[in-house]
């Protein structure tokens, strides 16, 4: 099934050029409402059952290096899917091996019914990659990369055209489509290698750390974007660093870390299961105070942790924290009541630790 | 025979990719890779050739015009597929993006051939009108020249391509250059003729494919065709084909990690 874009829908800047436009995107791109409004009523999101990418016992190895070691998951059509991890933990290596970049070193993977590795021509015309790394021409225009890429999929050149202009349109960048990419900051450049991938409105869109590096507004304008492709059925399969990001976007993810997954489920789902549902924060006057409060508060407490000076607590019942805190007067000048986020989860299940 | 139009057309879009590249520089690149063939022309044709007048039968700058012909293509070729080829691969990404579509490496590399073809055809094409201009050219012959024009753009294509595959640093590709490319350049019969030189040397000049492009190139522009100029032609197909899938094995190591 192909899927046409969101036609001028997230250009809501016409007719305005230059520095005003991006001037107004900015101004726009703060209010999350505006992005909210390219919701599509008709085409609501056609979520199924139906595995899309299935993986069982995947594996890679460089030489001596086991990056990702026996991992399953199933992707389902029209879901987006997300893989956390720190640095280090296997989400490219995976995603490039689903993405057919990189050969599967042993376990099964099929993309849209088809093994990768056999069928990788047939599999790529289908997908739509985002690489961690930036790749688009810096030699060409914004409008030349697009076209030039359009070839590769052997679109009909009035087609592609058609479609870069609206793709540049829909990434806000079609004042600048006659630039130079080498002129580009790094997050146009990012915004261009998304509108590259849907040039030949691709099934399963991959984005390897789509939004790393981009500021808030432009994050806004991709998370909008995203939304909307989900909202038309595109599946969506991404890494990503921004917990926040995984939160609002991704239906179901995956935490994996040192090449095995450690949980998975909804965010929601994983918030609730694993740190609860709210945070007590507090920061304590010095090591003995925050021992106290600790100790008081422990019969209440499901989980406590460490978040740099604040010591965090987290329960279902925060009222009853607060109780215990009273009733042994150890109540701290300084404290704050928030939900549980995957932030929380993430760090629960990864520790503190740096990697590489 | 649809797999087939499905090779060339994915090809077709790889030398597009290059062409519209190429087309923000062209005139810093013409100029490049036009400047030192000319010099050299000009200073040792005009320079030396007051004093080597006649070479096997014609004058200093009718012996080596021809040659620097031939040395003009390869050097366009093997400079723009070992250092464009290199940061095509290391810095700006271009194979990697190509490897997000349905390319594949043997398309990439066919797509390159076009490409080098493309320019050696057009960098050779310019020095001919400078030889043209010069009344150099005595044969009609020389009609013939686009061939093995287009199958230098395959010839030094590969080799530069596949150094440049397996390169880690820039100038690691200097290596070849220094080692390669210009003692082919000083030897190959350019300036004198080859079997002056020690055997042993003329033995290794006898097998590279310069010589042969530059002895060829020589007997179309002077019209001086015989069973040799066939050999000379045969010896050029047969590097072509040689070395036409040695960069591939290399570029696909370096893309499908
Ligand atoms: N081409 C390669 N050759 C050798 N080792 C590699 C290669 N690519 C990745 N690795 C190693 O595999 C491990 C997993 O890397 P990977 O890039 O998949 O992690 P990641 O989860 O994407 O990390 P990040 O968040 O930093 O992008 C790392 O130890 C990395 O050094
Ligand atoms: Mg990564």
């Amino acid at each position: 099934m192909r899927l046409s874009l969101p036609r001028g829908r997230l250009s809501s800047c016409g007719g305005v050029s230059g520095p005003r436009r991006e001037e107004r995107f900015r101004k726009e791109a703060k209010q999350p409402k505006r992005v909210v409004k390219v919701v599509n009523q008709e085409s609501a999101a056609q979520l199924t059952d139906n595995p899309v990418i299935v993986a069982k016992g995947l594996r890679k190895r460089y030489g001596d290096l086991e990056a990702v070691r026996g991992i399953d998951f199933e992707i389902r059509k029209g879901e987006c899917f997300g893989f956390l991890g720190p640095n280090g933990a296997g989400k490219s290596s995976t995603i490039r091996m689903l993405s057919c970049l990189s050969p599967v070193s042993d376990g099964q993977l099929e993309v849209l019914g088809m093994p990768a590795g056999v069928a990788e021509r047939r599999i790529k015309e289908r997908l739509g990659i985002v690489s961690q790394e930036d790749n688009v021409d810096p030699d060409l225009t914004l409008m030349e990369n697009l076209l030039v890429y359009a070839r590769y999929f052997r679109m009909a050149s009035g087609e592609a055209r058609q479609r870069a202009g609206e793709l540049l349109r829909f990434m806000q960048l079609e004042h600048r489509q006659d630039a130079a990419v080498r002129e580009l900051s790094g997050g146009m450049r990012r915004r261009l290698v998304i509108a590259r991938s849907l040039m030949h409105a691709p099934e399963i869109l991959v984005l390897d750390e789509p939004t790393t590096g981009l500021d808030p507004q432009a994050r806004l304008l991709v998370w909008g974007a995203l939304q909307a492709l989900k909202r038309q059925g595109t599946t969506i399969v991404l890494t990503s660093h921004y917990m926040e990001e995984a939160e609002r976007l991704a239906d179901r993810l995956v935490v994996v870390d040192h090449g095995t997954v450690l949980e998975r489920g909804s965010p929601r789902e994983l918030v609730l299961r694993i740190v609860g549902r709210e945070a007590v924060e507090i920061w304590p006057e010095d090591a003995a105070d925050s021992e106290r409060i600790a100790e008081a508060a422990r019969p209440a407490v499901r989980l406590s942790d460490r978040h740099g000076d604040a010591l965090v607590l987290f329960s279902d019942e925060p009222g009853r924290i607060g109780e215990e805190l009273v009733r042994k007067q150890a109540v701290p000048a300084r404290m704050m009541v928030r939900p549980a986020n995957l932030e929380d989860v993430f760090l629960t299940l990864t520790g503190r630790d740096l990697r590489e | 025979m649809k797999q087939g139009s499905r090779f060339w057309r994915s090809a077709a879009a790889v030398w597009w990719r290059n062409f519209l590249a190429w087309r923000k520089f062209w005139r810093s690149s013409i100029l490049l890779n036009f400047g030192e063939p000319l010099t050299n022309l000009l200073a040792l044709g005009l320079g030396l050739g007051a004093y080597v007048t006649v070479m096997q039968g014609v004058s200093f700058l009718q012996f080596i015009a021809p040659g620097l012909l031939a040395v003009t293509s390869m050097n366009a070729v093997t400079f723009d597929s070992g250092f464009e080829g290199y940061d095509r691969l290391n810095s700006n990404g271009v194979y990697q993006s190509m490897m997000t579509s349905p390319l594949t490496v043997p398309e990439i590399v066919a797509g390159e051939y076009l490409w080098e073809a493309t320019r050696s055809l057009l960098y050779g094409a310019v020095f001919f009108v400078v030889v043209l201009a010069f009344g150099l050219v005595h044969s009609a012959w020389i009609a013939l020249l686009p061939i093995p024009l287009l199958l230098f753009g395959v010839v030094f294509a590969a080799p530069a391509l596949y150094v440049a595959a397996r390169a880690k640093t820039h100038e690691q590709l200097f290596y070849y250059f220094s080692l390669v490319i210009t003692p082919m350049f000083m030897f190959s019969g350019v300036f004198f003729p080859v079997q002056h030189l020690p055997w042993f040397v003329a033995d290794i000049i006898y097998v590279l494919p310069l010589y042969h492009g530059v002895e060829l190139t020589r007997e179309l522009a002077l019209g001086q065709i015989s069973l040799a100029s066939l050999w000379n032609f045969l010896w050029i197909v047969g590097y072509a084909a040689a070395l036409m899938y040695l960069p591939v094995r290399a570029l696909e190591r370096r893309l499908t990690a």
